[in-house]
């Protein structure tokens, strides 16, 4: 059975047939052609896969593609406004925080997660907020570094 | 190739969907992995439960707590009455997998799947969770301890639904959940324990011990709870505790441990949830989760 | 502090990261893609009785599928050539490739792969390390007296490879010694676990074939398609995307040949994407399993007499670049240290298991683990504190290596102190805590390497350069070097790389030598077109070429204000006439001399050019009922030469350090008793969580080498993750009172250490 379901995206409505055994991420980055969202895993487990659905972090991967018909979808394609990156993208730039970039959607996003939901996060908030996403490169010094900076300039924004 | 889905907004279409040979799917995260993996197929019909608003959320009774099955982890872990009450269910809840699992994750599908290792379900034990299903044809409450059948099996018939859990108040209780973490973060059990105690004065008087991961279900252990009961609570009768919750468990060896040293961990989990039961009984702060707050606790 | 050109280098591919519009091979899909997917072994020793692929090929969808029979017959490897692209008669590991489909869908291809009958008589295999080095041990290769190898490679049955370290005489250093100490150590393997696992997308247009991979080394990959395929290098194309980070695992010749042929054979191009479990299962490239016994004489005043070390190492079913780091194992077995007399041997060992290779600074920390921990045996015994060890032994300025190379400015003993200051070397720690202190080297790599920059008709800048990103930011870091040559800022270069049809030769993300060669080369040909700028300029001021300057994008007289002409101007002069182009490669600098008369078994790592060196400290609490150890905090103090782009070196110390920490504590290769990874996944396969790594002070120490790279800089890629274990070993048993010497020292082994142990160090 195939279903015909409307998948919001960043903002942007797009019009699926999904089987039900299809994840988001294969939707995502198959017939969506948004592979900012990675693959690292099959099982929860490395976080390159992240998205936000309705506000909240979730492993793309493990997640049906059907269940998400109808929610606001968040990938790493959608944090930046037009060509100015978003503040969490230029602190991760300017903080040594990307290496081989593999992780980084994933981490993008579980910041961007953690950072709405705590604007305020203490170190160790931000080392449990970001626990799900694996880095092998950086030893995360430059990614909690970079999400401390994008709190202070995102609360100096307000 | 078949495959139905349906995604209903109120509980009696989930149910006649159930009814129909639909399989639940609340946050799908153990359901779509294992499909991944080769474990099972998926199967030929789901019933998605995430958009039936009856099903979560938690609600103070009088005297207790009803918590929807698809409550996530994230939002028991953060709720005020079950950090302060029900303490040990915040400190399970809040270790469960990563941060966005514990978004997705559901209390319901977590009881469903009956893991042996899962992190919610001794301290549900230990405080005489009662879990309402459902089916077409009316509900039953099946007691938490009634559940578990084995690993990956419980008592709930194919065409129910877990609908709720419900919790009475204990009063004056403190209760711990510990769990052996090889990582700070993204960690499974492999070895946990619960505690929950009522002291009258300084004297524990009502004791409940639950072991988790050391056996084919989560199960409590009552020799380990006499034991306690009458004593102060102190380091020699919880390390008492720990050792007899030690010899009454049935470990396994796997990848992730040999059966000697889960055994030996069993008794260090069992005398560090009861240390953090006793202490938050008093009073005392532990924060939430306890497995953190008593690293290398003596 | 250090030389600074760049305070921060924000990188070229960064914005394509940060936004997700960055390509990584896996992403990529051209016209016609089929999926393909490989059927392995998955038993460990086992003969083909029968292979036949009919069932499979009559699934709808499934285009192509290819085993040993459709490929030409060449073995090939590194230094024995012990292997081919599918199995042919026998597979030797579990993860050994017997065929590959090509199909409509990955599903397709999955399905269609397992429906191949394949009929294996089993084989008795060989996977404990010293059972296989017994003589009536079974051989992984009967005909390996047949294999062609490296006339250097000294080899006896499941002996791959034996190489030996011989100074003075070890015998007498031992009898002449006041104490003579001597111990065992044991580690798994461990994985480089990228979190990209590969893809190869191959297609074919006439008789030339372009390849998408994810590879650390396109060049070799390259040759490697030549040489198993039977065809000119110049028809190979290998281009890598974005790399998803490589650590080692994605050096040599990884999946490319198959990929290609299936491509071929269907007609169509074909796309590869490895599982997670894939990439655990499938690559030539594991850590490789050691045993390491280490015996060490020293004199009442501490100083070191005699070391006589034996290792034994695994090399798994078959060689790539493993009986080299068995020699580098070697030379680490003596460790940076003054040793007048040495005796080391290090076997390279068959077993059916998992192949070993390259991960990042492959022997480099198992070995450190050991040693370091000997020493501080050594150091207890003595009744030495263990950082007066080190300061007595370790190396300096005109002292000789272990095979009598003779050591130019060095910082060795800087980083020992520098670290042990860092970290607050003596201080009180709370009961349970403790500090522990590790020391070690590690060479750079000195080769071939080219570069073409050339400045466009506006003025800026290209660097064209077939050196390979693997997230390092070594690749990102070479306009820093080109701009200081032309005056330039490094944001008007953008650099094309990792494309063996666009630029010249490099030896890939590989030895931590990008920098260091590619560096080189970057320089000359940023020189030649310095040259031409100042031959321009000069005409254009009617100056003296002498007297000019290139800064901040002009050409001018030296002091002068008035007299001056743009880089933009003259490129655009340039552009209609004798464009501006240049190239480069530079010579290598010289290996050191060195005196090698009693060694076996060498392969090019007796030599250890332009050193690096250094020291990690790190402050642990053990929790001594569970044996759960964490890492409170490292200090790691590195001598590099000099550092040139601070953010990207600085980055490769946390990295190595995050890195160090799981193969010390949580990452190890569980094999079942047939030799089968039992933990192939990430939930049982343990990496260091952002929670799990603690704060890192990083020090570098200032000794640019005069036979080292641009500046006098050495490599820096690997040796962070160097001496990290060895670190908090030896911080474990000075807070817990037990040595662990098993690798990884997870939370049941420092438990069975600590219930075993009564006093013992």
């Amino acid at each position: 059975m195939r279903y015909l379901v409307t998948l919001q995206v960043n903002r942007t409505s797009y019009p699926v047939e999904l089987e039900v055994g299809r994840t988001l991420l294969s939707v995502l980055r198959g017939e969506l052609g948004l592979t900012g969202s990675k693959e690292g895993c099959d099982d929860s487990e490395c976080g390159a896969c992240m998205v936000l659905i309705d506000g909240r972090p979730v492993n793309s991967c493990s997640y049906l593609a059907l269940q998400a018909a109808g929610r606001q979808i968040t990938t790493v394609e959608g944090l930046a406004s037009g060509t100015k990156l978003h503040p969490l993208q230029q602190a991760f730039l300017e903080h040594g925080a990307v290496q081989c970039g593999f992780c980084t959607p994933g981490m993008l996003i579980s910041a961007t997660a953690l950072l709405a939901a705590n604007p305020d996060p203490t170190e160790d908030e931000i080392r449990a907020g970001l626990s799900g996403n694996l880095c092998r490169c950086t030893g995360y010094v430059g990614i909690v570094a970079a999400v401390r900076s994008a709190a202070a300039e995102l609360a100096n924004a307000d | 190739m078949g495959g139905r889905f349906t995604s209903p907004t109120a509980l009696a279409d989930a149910l006649a969907a159930t009814a129909a040979g639909h399989r639940p799917v609340a946050g799908g995260t153990d359901l779509v992995v294992g499909t991944r993996q080769g474990k099972w197929s998926l199967p030929e019909d789901l019933v998605a439960l995430d958009r039936i608003e009856e099903l979560r959320g938690i609600e103070e009774t009088s005297g207790g707590l009803r918590i929807g099955a698809t409550t996530s982890h994230a939002d028991l872990a953060g709720h005020p009455a079950i950090r302060k009450r029900w303490t040990a269910i915040a400190d399970a809840a809040s270790i469960v997998g990563s941060p966005a699992t514990r978004h997705i994750g559901t209390l319901g599908g977590n009881l469903a799947n009956a893991s042996p290792a899962a992190e919610t379900s001794g301290p549900l034990l230990c405080f005489d969770a009662q879990v309402e299903v459902r089916s077409t044809a009316g509900s039953r409450r099946i007691a938490l301890a009634d559940l578990f059948n084995g690993p990956g099996r419980t008592t709930v018939r194919s065409d129910e639904l877990i609908v709720a859990v419900e919790l009475s108040e204990l009063a004056g209780v403190g209760s711990s959940y510990v769990r052996l973490e090889f990582r700070r973060q993204m960690e499974i059990a492999v070895v946990g324990a619960t505690a929950v105690v009522s002291l009258d004065g300084a004297i524990v008087i009502d004791a409940r011990i639950a072991i988790t991961a050391l056996a084919p279900t989560v199960r409590r252990v009552a020799v380990a709870e006499f034991a306690l009961v009458g004593t102060d609570g102190g380091p020699d009768a919880a390390a008492e505790a720990g050792r007899l919750a030690a010899e009454a468990a049935t470990p396994i060896s796997d990848v992730r441990a040999s059966l000697e040293y889960r055994r030996a961990m069993a008794a260090v989990v069992v005398r560090r949830a009861v240390t953090g039961a006793i202490a938050r009984a008093r009073g005392e702060t532990i924060p939430i989760p306890a497995s953190a707050s008593l690293f290398g606790a003596r | 502090m250090t030389a600074t050109l760049a305070p921060t280098l924000i990188r070229q591919d960064g914005r394509d990261k940060v936004t997700g519009s960055g390509r990584y091979a896996a992403d990529l899909t051209v016209t016609g893609m089929l999926h393909g997917a490989f059927r392995v072994a998955e038993v460990p020793h086992a003969r083909i009785r029968r292979l036949d692929t009919t069932a499979a090929r009559a699934l709808p969808g499934v285009y192509a599928i290819i085993t040993a029979a459709d490929v030409p017959e060449v073995r090939y490897g590194a230094f024995l050539k012990d292997r081919t692209i599918f199995a042919r008669d026998v597979v030797r590991w579990e993860g050994e490739l017997i065929a590959a489909v090509a199909a409509a869908t990955p599903e397709i291809a999955a399905q269609a792969a397992a429906l191949i009958e394949v009929d294996l008589e089993p084989l008795l295999a060989v996977t404990d390390l010293e059972t296989a080095t017994r003589p009536d041990a079974p051989l992984v290769h009967a005909e390996w007296a047949t294999y062609e190898a490296d006339e250097n490679l000294v080899r006896d049955g499941n002996l791959a490879s034996r190489s030996t370290i011989v100074k003075g005489d070890a015998d007498g250093g031992m009898a002449d010694a006041y104490i003579v100490v001597k111990d065992r150590y044991v580690a798994d393997g461990s994985h480089a676990v990228p979190i990209e696992p590969r893809a190869i997308l191959a297609e074919w247009q006439g008789d030339h074939v372009t390849i998408w991979s994810s590879t650390q080394v396109p060049f070799a990959a390259r040759s490697g398609v030549a040489e198993t395929l039977g065809m000119p290098q110049n028809q190979v194309r290998v281009i890598v995307p974005h790399l998803g980070g490589g650590f080692g695992a994605k050096c040599e010749l990884g999946f490319e040949p198959q990929v290609a042929a299936l491509a071929q054979t269907a007609g169509r191009p074909v796309k590869v994407v490895f599982s997670r479990r894939e990439e655990f299962l499938l690559p030539d490239h594991r850590r490789e399993r050691m045993i390491l016994e280490l015996e060490t004489g020293v004199r009442r005043d501490g100083t070191i007499v005699a070391r006589r070390a034996h290792l034994i190492i695994d090399n798994g079913a078959y060689s790539m670049d493993e009986p080299f780091l068995g020699q580098m194992a070697a030379m680490f077995a003596v460790g940076p240290y003054r040793i007048p007399n040495v005796d080391v041997s290090a076997d390279v060992v068959y077993t059916n298991t998992q192949p070993s290779g390259s991960v990042r600074a492959p022997t480099g920390p198992t070995t450190c683990w050991a040693l370091e921990q000997h020493h501080d045996v050594v150091a207890e015994r003595l009744g030495l504190d263990p950082v007066e060890f080190r300061r007595r032994n370790l190396v300096h300025e005109g002292d000789t290596g272990p095979t009598g190379q003779v050591f130019e400015r060095i910082g060795a003993l800087e980083t020992l102190e520098h670290a042990a200051a860092a970290i607050g070397w003596g201080r009180p720690l709370p009961d349970g805590e403790a500090i522990g202190i590790a020391t070690g080297w590690w060479p750079s790599f000195p080769g071939a390497s080219g570069a073409n920059v050339t400045i466009n008709a506006d003025g800026s800048g290209t660097i064209v350069t077939g050196a390979q990103e693997c997230g390092t930011g070594a690749v990102m870091a070479l306009p820093i070097l080109a701009a200081e040559v032309l005056g330039m800022r490094p944001d008007e270069f953008r650099i094309l790389y990792q494309d063996t049809d666009a630029g010249p030769y490099d030896g890939g993300a590989s030895g931590s030598q990008t920098t260091f060669n590619n560096g080189r080369a970057v320089i000359a040909a940023a020189t030649e077109v310095r040259e031409q700028l100042l031959d321009l300029a000069a005409d254009l001021l009617e100056a003296n070429r002498a007297d000019l300057e290139l800064i901040d994008g002009m050409a001018r007289v030296k002091g002068s204000q008035t007299s001056s002409v743009s880089i933009a101007d003259l490129a655009s002069q340039a552009a209609g006439a004798g464009l501006l182009l240049g190239r480069g490669s530079g010579e290598p600098p010289p290996t050191p001399a060195v005196e090698t008369a009693n060694c076996v078994g060498r392969l090019g790592a007796e030599s250890f050019a332009a050193p690096t060196f250094f020291t990690h400290a790190a402050h642990v609490k053990v929790d001594r009922d569970t044996g759960v150890v964490r890492v409170l905090e490292i200090a790691a103090s590195h001598e590099s030469g000099v550092v040139i782009n601070p953010i990207g070196a600085t980055g490769q110390i946390y990295g190595g350090v995050a890195m160090g920490i799981g193969q010390a504590l949580s990452e190890g290769v569980l094999l079942s008793e047939d030799g089968r990874q039992r933990n192939p996944y990430l939930l049982d396969y343990k990496l260091q969580t952002v929670a799990d790594v603690p704060p890192i002070h990083v020090d570098f120490v200032d000794a640019p080498s005069p036979t080292g790279g641009p500046k006098g800089l050495k490599g820096i890629a690997e040796p962070p993750c160097v001496p990290t274990p060895g670190a908090i070993a030896n911080a474990i048993v000075r807070a817990a009172g037990s040595r662990v010497r098993e690798l990884p020292m997870t939370p049941e082994r420092v438990w069975r250490a600590l219930a075993s142990t009564n006093g013992e160090n």
